[in-house]
């Protein structure tokens, strides 16, 4: 298999290619500040923010919870595809999640619970063993029983060789690190990794389970275009497939056999709506029950007395790459570390959380989301907007003013294009900012919109960009070698902008073969601090979600870690009306 | 007649072939080589890659692309020349056997969406005519029989400021007010977009509920042009001499309107109404944008955000043939109804 | 892009409402005409006004409100009309005066160079099809029919998704749809002027052929040329502005009316003033430009004379 890594799970959908919300001010100040990690641990679930009347649409009142009724959630983008293997967006994969549960799954503050696998698995003592024991009781809504057989095929989509014309982006991840795959008996599945593997079960055990008698017959490469990818009628999740009006919505019915218990709500639609600003005018309105807000509807929906807001920091973070390429134009330009560390120094990143993001996020000081385990909240150097200090550092590194106001060092201009995603006024307005700010230091931006899926191609492939304005979204694991370790510099990897450091290399490399909690943190620590010299791809702020939750709708329990994908909370939702 | 039928007929085959050339061409230079799932599937070698292209026949010259694409390719194959195409590689079959491509996205056939589709946009457009002409026709008239006083001018400024409005500003501008603000005060409010209601919807009303804001706003651009048109074919006609005489023969005022004059200022209106009939299928795009109506405008737009270019060409293609269609439908409509055209 | 349904002319008034004026010439009498109409002139004086408010852009920022179109303040967005901000500021704290002057620029800019592009190539290819009619004319109009078959607003998706255009290129691409219309328009004027018996005489007298159509039927043609024009004009900036929602059209920083609507739009809640100023502008330029072209039409039309 050719050496193809950095496309392990999650992937695309980790581009945030949408405007993220959020402010880190509202958990402090409940939470009184200091360990993020724990307050999020216990607090994200039941976090809300009173609004026009307190309480909101995540609590569990003292009513007895009612059966019947269906719960609408708006969306600005349609789904693309059912197939859990194929997925590479993050709408798809919250519609997969409805009906087809995987072996494990997350809860909001990130720990692994049980799903079709029957507990958690500890890895054996070779360190590279992992034994799924699974439930008996699982069935696929036809009635067939759920089976290792099935688990074993969806993962052979991503891992045997006669599948490889299945495109699914994680097969590289998963064959890089995984030795065998097998179903000793109908009930038990196991992995065995090539070496010890943290990530392992966060990265690759949270697959939906597809069922083995309806594509197992398809030739591997009829698996792209199936039909069950657009219409799964045989699933085993809390949620039964109805339909798919595409550019519409999508509509869900309980599955009264659900394994876990079968969930009080008659059905759930997932909605496609215009644009964000429908999102909140159809919260109003009542069309929808919940929807993800734009930073610039969460004040305004403060004042609605029947929809209640939460919101959360989430494990994502919007940042800027730098393509360090030699062989290309900006190479040997983003080689000067000086350049990279004054660009960063001149960017309002608390102006644009302020005013961009309306104060939904946080200012970044680490290439680790806080929401992580591993978030080093002292990480240095710390870099402060300073446009005087950032052209005193081009001065010293020789970068001069030309007649045009823009710097030059040896026939090179600091001048750059910039790509980031349409349709979004939160990157938008960033971009916008990071052209004024860089004038001002005499750095001449040129912003240029394009589309998502021609930005992914760039980052993957492509790659004759300058720089790159997008977001990323992790899991609760701390590993981010598909963007900064070097493996991700082959053709399909994250690591779009060329980044290659042994130090950095080696860290994240004994940060996943070691299984020891404190010493990954260790490690991870000193990862922060050294990424924080480097900036190849510096982060701008880290990103916080709100949603709206109509008051109808009790126990919807958004959270970090599970808003897309299959959610644990789901069967427990109902609705106060009935309706 | 037949003559005349004859050479429209032939005239719009080059057409049709004229557009399909443009439509080929500008796919060409922004898919180009590109096939579903090829870049971003990583377990490709790059081998691999030309070998499917290979297959595709994405290697062969301009021209014999563009006539697999119309489908003039898969007759010659049928009909034994396929060694004239170069290559034995797969030939698809093209637009004369109905195939307008397939979605870069999820690889469905592009016509199988535009028929699922087509209706709502249909049901929108012929909406928005209907009630365009039912409400300019008895502004108009009126405005012309009260010529001249404070509610002619009111009508005559407000057709021309109705020109003069962005379309997506007016729906914008409807929704806030019909859905959010009726809403928020307790009145009875309209839907703020799509065609129905996701569960149990479905019924007329529902569908009546969601289609009353969007063929307003599209109807909005027609009231201001038909209704100014209404009126000053009423003001001529209503001084034709053959109304004097009508008028002179005893017949009341009222009847004089409605039976003589009404009918033949009106008549022309439908030249009118038919020059909106190839803007059927398109011209509702930013309304279905700003509603979130499932019809062809959206799927166009929303497939080109996702650079699904197949499925963009494949729809511009069709909606270029229907209006190539429902011009000569019209033309030959006219011919029949006014002689002195069959002659021109 | 032009519906022939707004220049046509509907049935002319009878006979004896026409004052016949003898020894005044048709281009005066056509003056005279225009010059009673007193919502054409207003017209002419409003398109008049935003263009040298466009024109003069550069001196507005300097001398008056002393901010460029692109100066920021994050401390001061969406502010209210006050003394430091005229009109007060956008999203991201800037002048929305300055920027309201500068995206008269860019609008009209692009609203008079596309209405130039698309009536040159659009009469040039009219001339030549109905002066020289036949085979000629046949072939000029199916080429116009095709361009004229393809929904323009897929075309402009299309074309804007590959790249952001800037003014100059989005009016190429505006243009190159919509000459179709006005080269449709203008040969069935040049069809009929052809055979006008001033033409006839012309050419007995041994006018060639291009004397005939740049010095008889181009200025004859004229004002159905003025006419298609200022309506054009009203459409190209609805066009534009439409672009600019649906995310295909002129990319902020640059201001134009368009996309300063489109952006504020969403910011609706914060700020109503960012939504109805621009939104005006566009409203009155549309409607001057419209109103022009009715006079236009009124007063060139000898059918019209004293019909008022």
């Amino acid at each position: 298999m050719e050496e193809r890594s950095g496309v392990p799970d999650g992937d695309f959908e980790r581009f945030e290619r949408f405007l993220d919300d959020w402010s880190r001010r509202d958990f402090l100040k409940r939470v009184g500040g200091a360990a993020a990690f724990a307050s999020l641990s216990g607090g994200a679930l039941a976090f809300l923010e009173a609004c026009g009347g307190g309480g909101g649409g995540g609590s569990s009142s003292a009513t007895t919870p009612k059966k019947g009724g269906h719960v609408t959630e708006g969306w600005a983008f349609d789904i693309k595809t059912f197939n859990s293997v194929l997925t590479q967006d993050v709408y798809s994969s919250l519609c997969i999640g409805m009906c087809l549960d995987p072996l494990l799954n997350s809860k909001a503050n990130g720990d692994l619970v049980p799903y079709i696998a029957q507990e958690v698995p500890k890895v054996a003592s070779d360190g590279n063993t992992y034994t799924f024991k699974l439930r008996k009781d699982v069935k696929w809504s036809d009635g067939q029983p759920l089976t290792s057989d099935d688990v074993l095929f969806t993962y052979n989509l991503i891992f045997a060789p006669e599948y490889a014309a299945v495109a699914s982006p994680r097969r590289g991840d998963f064959t890089q690190h995984v030795a065998n795959i097998s179903a000793p008996d109908p009930y038990t599945f196991v992995v065995k990794t090539q070496t010890p593997y943290a990530p392992f079960l966060v990265t690759h055990g949270q697959y939906g389970i597809m069922p083995k008698h309806v594509l197992g017959s398809l030739a591997p490469a009829a698996i792209n275009t199936a039909d069950f990818n657009s219409a799964p009628m045989v699933t085993n999740g809390a949620f039964k497939f109805v339909r798919w009006d595409k550019g519409a919505q999508v509509v869900f019915t309980r599955n009264p056999n659900y394994y876990r218990g079968a969930p009080l709500l008659d059905q759930f639609v997932y909605k496609v709506v215009p644009n964000t600003t429908a999102v909140a005018n159809q919260l109003k309105t009542g069309e929808i029950d919940a929807g993800q807000l734009d930073p610039s509807q969460v004040d305004s929906m403060r004042t609605e007395q029947s929809i209640g807001i939460t919101g959360f920091a989430v494990p994502g973070f919007q940042f800027y790459m730098q393509n360090l390429d030699p062989s290309k134009p900006t190479g040997q330009i983003f080689q000067d570390l000086a350049v990279r560390q004054a660009l960063y120094t001149a960017i309002n990143r608390d102006g644009i959380v302020k005013t961009v993001l309306f104060g939904q996020g946080q200012v970044a000081n680490s290439v680790e989301p806080p929401t992580s385990w591993a978030w080093n909240p002292n990480a240095k150097p710390v870099y402060k907007y300073d446009p005087s200090k950032a052209n005193q550092m081009l001065d010293q590194a020789g970068w001069q003013k030309g007649s045009d106001g823009i710097r030059a060092k040896s026939g090179l201009k600091l001048q750059f294009t910039m790509l980031y995603s349409a349709n979004s006024p939160v990157l938008s307005g960033i971009a916008q900012v990071m052209q004024e700010n860089w004038k001002a230091i005499g750095v001449g931006l040129t912003n240029k919109e394009i589309q998502f899926s021609s930005l992914v191609t760039q980052i993957t492939d492509t790659r004759d960009f300058d720089i790159i304005l997008v977001g990323f979204n992790w899991t609760q694991d701390p590993d981010e070698s598909q963007l900064f370790g070097s493996k991700g510099t082959a053709r399909g990897g994250f690591n779009g902008f060329d980044f290659k450091n042994d130090q950095v290399d080696k860290l994240l490399s004994d940060a996943t073969t070691t299984t020891d909690p404190a010493k990954r943190k260790q490690l991870y620590f000193q990862y922060q601090d050294l990424m924080n010299e480097q900036l190849p791809a510096p982060i701008l702020y880290f990103n916080k979600f709100n949603y709206g939750v109509n008051k109808r709708v009790q126990n919807y329990g958004y959270g970090t870690f599970n808003q897309y994908g299959p959610r644990p909370w789901m069967k427990d939702v109902w609705v106060t009306d009935g309706k | 007649m037949a003559g005349y039928l004859a050479r429209r007929l032939l005239w719009a085959i080059p057409v049709v072939f004229g557009v399909t050339l443009i439509t080929f061409l500008l796919m060409h230079f922004t898919a180009g080589n590109y096939v579903p799932g090829l870049e971003l599937n990583p377990n490709l070698k790059p081998s691999d890659v030309e070998r499917i292209r290979e297959n595709l026949g994405l290697d062969r010259p301009l021209i014999v692309q563009y006539l697999d694409w119309v489908g003039v390719g898969s007759i010659i194959q049928a009909v034994g020349l396929a060694g004239l195409l170069g290559g034995s590689h797969n030939i698809q079959p093209g637009l004369l056997e109905g195939n307008f491509g397939r979605s870069l996205i999820d690889g469905t056939p592009v016509l199988r969406d535009i028929i699922e589709r087509l209706p709502n946009t249909i049901e929108l457009t012929l909406t928005a005519i209907f009630l365009g002409a039912a409400i300019s026709i008895p502004v108009g008239v009126v405005s012309a029989l009260r010529r001249g006083s404070r509610l002619d001018q009111t009508v005559t400024a407000a057709s021309v400021g109705g020109f003069a409005v962005p379309q997506f500003w007016l729906g914008l501008l409807l929704i806030l007010l019909f859905s959010v603000q009726f809403h928020a005060w307790g009145l009875p409010w309209l839907p703020s977009g799509g065609a129905t209601s996701p569960l149990g919807g479905g019924d007329v009303v529902d569908r009546l509920e969601h289609l009353v804001m969007p063929a307003l706003v599209l109807a909005f651009f027609y009231l201001s042009t038909w209704s100014r048109f209404v009126r000053s074919s009423m003001i001529e006609t209503l001084s034709q001499d053959y109304v004097r005489t009508a008028r002179a023969k005893g017949m009341t005022d009222r009847r004089t309107v409605y039976v003589h004059a009404l009918r033949n200022a009106v008549a022309p209106l439908v030249t009118l109404v038919g020059l909106e009939l190839p803007g059927l299928v398109s011209g509702a795009l930013v309304v279905e944008v700003v509603f979130g109506w499932p019809g062809i405008g959206l799927l166009a737009f929303q497939r080109a955000i996702q650079t699904d270019y197949t499925m963009v060409m494949g729809i511009t293609t069709f909606a270029a043939i229907l209006v190539v269609a429902g011009n000569l439908l019209a033309d030959v409509l006219y011919a029949v109804v006014d002689p002195r055209v069959r002659y021109a | 892009m032009i519906d022939s349904a707004q220049v046509a002319t509907t049935q002319p008034p009878p006979l004896e409402a026409a004052r016949a004026r003898p020894g005044r010439g048709f281009w005066r009498q056509s003056w005279d005409e225009l010059s009673a109409n007193g919502a054409g002139l207003t017209a002419a004086g409003v398109l008049v006004f935003l263009i040298l408010v466009a024109v003069t852009a550069p001196l507005t920022s300097h001398f008056v409100t002393h901010y460029v179109p692109t100066a920021q303040d994050l401390n001061d967005p969406f502010s209210k009309p006050s003394r430091i901000h005229w009109l007060g500021t956008d999203e991201l704290g800037r002048d929305t005066f300055t920027r309201l002057v500068y995206g008269a620029q860019v609008t009209l800019g692009i609203g008079f160079l596309t209405v130039a592009i698309a009536l040159t190539v659009g009469t040039a290819v009219a001339l030549v099809a109905g002066y020289y009619g036949r085979l000629l004319d046949d072939v000029l109009m199916r080429v116009v029919d095709v361009v004229l078959a393809i929904p323009p607003v897929f075309l402009y998706i299309l074309m804007s998704i590959l790249f952001r255009p800037t003014a100059i290129t989005l009016s190429v691409i505006i243009a190159s749809v919509g000459w179709a219309s006005l080269a449709r328009l203008v040969r069935s004027e040049v069809l009929s002027l052809r055979t006008r018996d001033y033409m006839l005489a012309t050419r007995s007298l041994g006018a060639g052929d291009l004397r005939l159509i740049l010095r008889h039927l181009v200025p004859n043609a004229l004002p159905l040329m003025i006419v298609a024009a200022s309506l054009a004009l009203a459409q190209v900036v609805l066009i534009e502005a439409a672009l600019d929602f649906l995310g295909l059209g002129i990319q902020p920083p640059t201001a134009s009316w368009g996309n300063m609507l489109s952006n504020a739009q969403v910011y609706f809640v914060h700020s109503t003033w960012l939504v109805v100023l621009p939104g005006t502008c566009i409203f009155i330029t549309v409607l001057a430009a419209n109103l022009f072209g009715n006079a236009i039409r009124d007063a060139f039309d000898p059918r019209l004379r004293g019909a008022a």
